[in-house]
């Protein structure tokens, strides 16, 4: 019990600070304090959640407008054997699954014939982005197309007979369909797949089969 | 009144002030590692000579790799099949590697400028190449060359392959301050000047020059 003082008033007893800090005299002092920790947690919070989240295995632009995830829709379809013949894909043009076991040479070849789905599977898996058109795509929209994909490794593009749409764009596990070659989607597709879309990441584009022909091919190059 | 040595109410004042001092300083601490970890450290950006350099040599290394192993395999000169050897494992190591810079700034492998930009006063060629890449029909004849042909045109590409390599690492090298981007820019270039001889001297022995 404190002394009283000269005055005769004896002085308030000392407090614990936690009770100050906690329940104490002033409510714009607790407001104060408790902004500030809850400021703290959340910055904290945050930042361990940005540190940690990582990508979830997906690359980015899996919201891209009008794009079909098969990674998200149809895992299973997604196998990566490697097999020789010819493979049933269930989805057309093909954006994954067993494979031929030479890749179709993806270094920027622009191809003027149909190739084969089952070696353009094997390079999807490598992470080349595959652009396909309808034969009857007009002649600047195919140059176009081509001018992106020319002396660019992880990039190939074929005509695709019988395709619903005009273009067609496949990376593993993921589709776009397009109507024209300005699609600014088509940069974007690029952008979000190209190599990042690799389930075989640093795996070459060259040296695969560079014929033509949708018979697949069991040997590289002509 | 005398107060008790410890365990008073005086004395649980006290530590209740230290903890609460330790408390404040650890998250105050905290906050400022989170605050750290947030805020962008020096990453070079899209448009950066780093990032275009990263993904074009990307694109330089993949031909040099894929000519290599042409010649790797196809080859009958022991010499020649050991620089193949040399070069696609190296270049291909290189890659890696540039790719995961871009990973680490948070790039994406594809730029929204076009081959080169960050080179300023260099250019493609008409079909699109860089510097002393070879063409599709350069690469056709190499692959239908044997023996001594072989050979010689791969020596002869090679060089002009390694010249354009050399340019791409001494304008990085110019543009860039980054540790690890000039020490792997300097190696490529000392090991591309040294394999530029070693091809200088296959071309001589088989009596033929550079292209």
């Amino acid at each position: 019990m404190a002394k009283p003082n000269r005055s005769g008033a004896r002085p308030k007893p000392r407090r614990p600070v936690a009770k100050a800090v906690a329940g104490g005299r002033s409510p714009a002092l607790i407001a104060t304090f408790v902004a500030v920790g809850v400021l703290a947690v959340a910055i904290i919070g945050y930042a361990i959640y940005a540190v940690t989240r990582g990508d979830g295995g997906q690359p980015a632009g899996t919201n891209i407008a009008g794009l079909t995830n098969y990674r998200a829709s149809d895992p299973k379809m997604l196998t990566r054997n490697h097999v020789r013949g010819a493979v049933a894909y269930p989805v057309s043009p093909p954006v994954g699954g067993d494979h031929n076991p030479i890749w179709q040479d993806c270094i920027g070849d622009v191809y003027p014939a149909a190739i084969a789905n089952e070696n353009a599977v094997h390079s999807l898996e490598h992470g080349a982005v595959w652009i396909t058109y309808r034969p009857d795509l007009p002649a600047d929209q195919i140059e176009t197309l081509a001018g992106k994909v020319r002396g660019t490794p992880y990039l190939f593009m074929s005509p695709f007979p019988g395709l619903d749409r005009p273009i067609s764009l496949q990376a593993w596990g993921y589709q776009l369909k397009l109507d024209t070659a300005t699609d600014p989607r088509v940069d974007q597709f690029i952008k979000d797949f190209r190599i990042k879309a690799a389930p075989e990441p640093g795996a070459p584009c060259s040296n695969g089969v560079t014929a033509t022909g949708t018979t697949p091919h069991n040997t590289p190059g002509g | 009144m005398i107060d008790p040595p410890t365990g008073g109410p005086a004395a649980r004042t006290g530590r209740r002030a230290y903890l609460l001092g330790g408390l404040a300083a650890v998250v105050a601490l905290a906050v400022g590692v989170a605050i750290g970890l947030l805020v962008p450290s020096s990453r070079p950006g899209d448009g950066s000579a780093e990032a275009g350099f990263a993904r074009d040599m990307q694109t330089h290394h993949a031909q040099a790799v894929e000519m290599s192993m042409i010649a790797y395999r196809r080859s009958a000169d022991p010499e020649i099949q050991t620089i193949g050897l040399d070069v696609a494992l190296t270049q291909q190591a290189q890659i890696g590697t540039m790719r995961d810079w871009l990973d680490q700034w948070q790039l994406p492998p594809t730029g929204s400028r076009p081959a080169m930009a960050w080179m300023p006063g260099h250019t493609l060629t008409a079909d699109g190449r860089m510097p002393g890449m070879a063409s599709r029909q350069e690469l056709d004849r190499l692959r239908a060359a044997t023996g001594r042909d072989l050979d010689i045109l791969y020596s002869q590409m090679m060089i002009r392959h390694h010249l354009g390599g050399i340019m791409m690492a001494e304008e990085v090298l110019r543009r860039s301050d980054r540790a690890e981007v000039r020490s792997v820019a300097e190696s490529m270039k000392a090991s591309q000047q040294n394999e530029i001889t070693a091809f200088m001297a296959v071309l001589a022995r088989n009596g033929a020059k550079p292209s």
